[in-house]
């Protein structure tokens, strides 16, 4: 009888082992056999907990019609990349999650994805030519391959504190602005409150939110439309960079900055005015002072000096996730179903309506800015009468992404902005920056 | 291991207890392969390739990454902060903690509430610990700035930095220190401290001429589980510093930089060289800490 206890005991130790090591996490990965099996349920992983909710509730009428149960699971953004990529290398992958511009191109590449050309051709619904031309490039592979479907964009506008532009006697931000009046504007406002309150913050990580539109608006780019080339280091590029050292005179100081995010900073009244991406909306809107928080134009740049803002004068990034699945998944079929639901036009109305997010697909998101009652967003859907340029990617995004934030690039000029010439050695050592990346991908 | 295993078969009771052996550790030892033996041989390997995406399509390049490893001077700069951290952690971790510990080791109203006291950093989660130091140290919003009226960039100085963040190391490790402290000091008969005391010596003389030199196996073990702990600090840097800040360059520990380039940027190769040759670093700290083991600890 001991024997007997000693022998399952051991079974049931190893077993446990080999299930811990293992680790099957969704219904849809039991089934047998390559196809036919249908999941009784679809785990779909994100990484903005702002957004759980919304897409859950779309999820679910999804589920309405197809009977099969979906999870909305949140992963940390950090965490989610080391998740996936760890799933990719011979794990488990969650069976529908978002892909982002950082690595969508490196994922495609490896067949990682399931490719969902054949299933949008068959399906009629679908219309590519409706999304947003550079999400649905990015998730294009060059062979003409699909393998993610535009779920969102999001685009830069100007965040300010109505207190602090009224308790120093500013003037508020107007449709008009260039980039030259932010500075006036900041400048008032750090001078008068003796440097207590900033009237403007940045850091070298806010780039896509930040430095990088005004480097187009003055004529430059970070990544050309090949994604194979630079001109950061160009003279444009320089002019934008040197508006924005001009910035960060009159802004919150680096050390500032890099202990306490800008969001932070502006939530706590310290800064008069930041840049900010229309994902960041909710976390101002349910904010405790938010009745003073105002969504403005980002400013243009009047490059040919006539004192109105052309199309091509005013320049916000965009970028869009991507929905797209595991290409191990049991039920392709279940899983593009409810990827096709996402993207589709009911889907795509029902994300702007819950001022989840603005849509990919073009022409849906008059909704979304009356979901936030009480506070005007309509600057983010303004930016796009003007130009809009994709958020800046490469093979390998992250490589010269983070490497452009630090010392060696744009952590020098950010931690002495007074020293002018110590900005354009920053954009040259960016370019190389870039161009070593590509040239290693 | 007094009885020698014969050189003769084994007789089948032997046989089976044999059998009965291995099924018992079979659990452990298929652990230890699988997680521990087989990751560290595979990441030894990967130290010779330049990885491909997703553990796939691995090229062997020979000693290529450890040739830039050598040569870069960012790896012996991470180096030198790993090194600069565990000269604050591990004597100030080591001393405090010792005289804590002969406090605490006397028969005193509410030492057990103060041991708990002390111990209580070792159970808090490493990075709850540095988000609320991250907090204390916030040069706008801290405490520390608030209660002392000052505006000093704690973490942010490049040449205070390393300072603060050895700082929480030493906060953190007192309490485990101080709790096998107290357990060496059990361990010492309380004769020697009656004959001192007949002799007339005094309590410090006592704590220099007698604790001391009795703990010092106590002492030896500790310093050298931290020296390697420290060489390993990773989530402290990870927590507390942001990519942006100014003195990231002086505080990136090694585990740090590994992390940096293995998981954030992708390139596991240069990843694992890195770990590499930490690891023949602490292989080198370590056997010439044992081979001082003789000299400097009292053998009675």
């Amino acid at each position: 009888m001991k024997r007997l206890v000693a022998i399952f005991l051991a079974v049931l130790m190893v077993a446990a082992m080999m299930a811990a090591c293992g680790g099957s996490n969704s219904g849809s990965n039991s089934g047998s056999g390559d196809s036919g099996a249908k999941a009784s349920s679809i785990t779909v992983n994100i990484w903005d907990s702002n957004q759980q909710k919304g897409i859950q509730e779309i999820a679910d009428k999804w589920t309405e019609t197809s009977g099969v149960k979906v999870n909305v699971e949140v992963v940390d953004w950090d965490n989610y990349w080391t998740l996936l990529e760890a799933g990719a290398s011979g794990g488990t992958m969650p069976d529908v999650f978002w892909m982002h511009s950082n690595t969508a191109q490196m994922y495609m590449e490896n067949d990682i994805l399931l490719d969902l050309t054949d299933y949008i051709a068959k399906d009629s619904s679908v219309d590519m030519s409706k999304y947003y031309e550079g999400v649905k490039n990015l998730y294009t592979r060059s062979d003409g391959k699909i393998f993610a479907m535009p779920k969102d964009h999001d685009t830069i506008a100007l965040l300010y504190n109505k207190a602090i532009f009224d308790k120093y006697g500013v003037d508020y931000p107007t449709d008009n602005w260039t980039w030259e009046d932010m500075y006036e504007a900041a400048k008032k406002i750090t001078d008068g409150s003796n440097g207590d309150v900033y009237g403007t913050a940045m850091n070298t990580s806010n780039n896509q939110d930040g430095w990088y539109n005004l480097i187009y608006s003055y004529g430059g780019n970070v990544v050309g439309e090949d994604h194979k080339s630079t001109k950061i280091g160009s003279d444009e590029s320089k002019a934008g960079m040197e508006m924005m050292r001009k910035l960060l005179t009159v802004g919150a100081p680096q050390s500032v900055v890099a202990e306490t995010g800008t969001d932070s900073l502006f939530q706590s009244g310290k800064v008069g005015m930041i840049t900010q991406g229309s994902w960041m909306i909710n976390a101002f809107y349910t904010a405790e002072n938010h009745a003073d928080y105002y969504w403005s134009l980002l400013p243009y740049a009047d490059v040919n000096g006539n004192g109105t803002c052309e199309k091509e004068e005013r320049w916000s990034a965009y970028n869009g996730l991507g929905w797209a699945a595991s290409a191990k998944v049991k039920d392709p079929e279940s899983c593009y179903s409810l990827i096709a639901y996402f993207c589709s036009e009911e889907g795509q109305k029902l994300q702007a309506e819950k001022g989840v997010t603005m849509g990919g697909m073009t022409g849906v998101s008059e909704a979304f800015a009356s979901a936030f009652e009480g506070m005007d967003v309509s600057p983010f859907i303004k930016a796009e009468e003007y130009s809009l340029y994709f958020r800046p990617y490469t093979r390998n995004t992250t490589v010269w992404e983070d490497a452009l934030q630090q010392k060696g690039a744009f952590l020098d000029p950010w931690q002495n902005p007074e020293d002018s010439a110590l900005m354009a050695t920053a954009c040259d050592n960016a370019q190389k920056i870039i161009e070593d990346a590509i040239a290693n991908e | 291991m007094k009885e020698k295993a014969p050189k003769k078969k084994r007789t089948k009771a032997q046989k089976r207890e044999a059998v009965w052996a291995l099924c018992f550790i079979a659990p452990t030892i298929i652990g230890l392969i699988v997680l521990n033996f087989y990751p560290a041989f595979d990441t030894l390997w990967q130290s010779f390739c330049k990885t491909g995406d997703f553990g796939k399509g691995n090229v062997f390049i020979g000693f290529a990454n450890y040739a830039k490893v050598f040569s870069s001077s960012e790896v012996w700069h991470s180096l030198w902060n790993t090194i600069k951290y565990a000269l604050i952690e591990v004597p100030f971790g080591v001393v405090i903690a010792l005289i804590l510990a002969v406090f605490l080791n006397k028969k005193l109203k509410g030492t057990s509430l103060f041991r708990t006291i002390f111990f209580l950093p070792m159970v808090c989660a490493p990075a709850a610990v540095a988000m609320v130091w991250k907090w204390l140290y916030n040069q706008q919003f801290g405490l520390l700035n608030n209660i002392f009226g000052t505006n000093v960039a704690w973490i942010s100085d490049p040449k205070i930095a390393w300072i603060s963040i050895g700082i929480i190391g030493v906060w953190s490790v007192i309490g485990y220190n101080m709790v096998l402290f107290i357990s060496g000091l059990q361990e010492i008969p309380g004769d020697y401290y009656e004959a001192a005391e007949i002799d007339g010596a005094t309590g410090i003389r006592q704590f220099f001429h007698i604790t001391v030199p009795l703990l010092s196996p106590t002492t030896f073990f500790i310093v050298q589980t931290r020296i390697i702990g420290a060489l390993t600090i990773f989530d402290l840097m990870f927590m507390v510093m942001d990519k942006t800040n100014l003195a990231l360059e002086n505080t990136q520990s090694i585990v740090y930089l590994f992390y940096d380039y293995a998981f954030t940027q992708g390139n596991k190769g240069y990843g694992a060289t890195i770990v590499i040759f930490l690891v023949i670093f602490i292989m080198i700290v370590t056997f010439i800490l044992q081979r001082a083991e003789k000299k400097l600890v009292y053998h009675p």
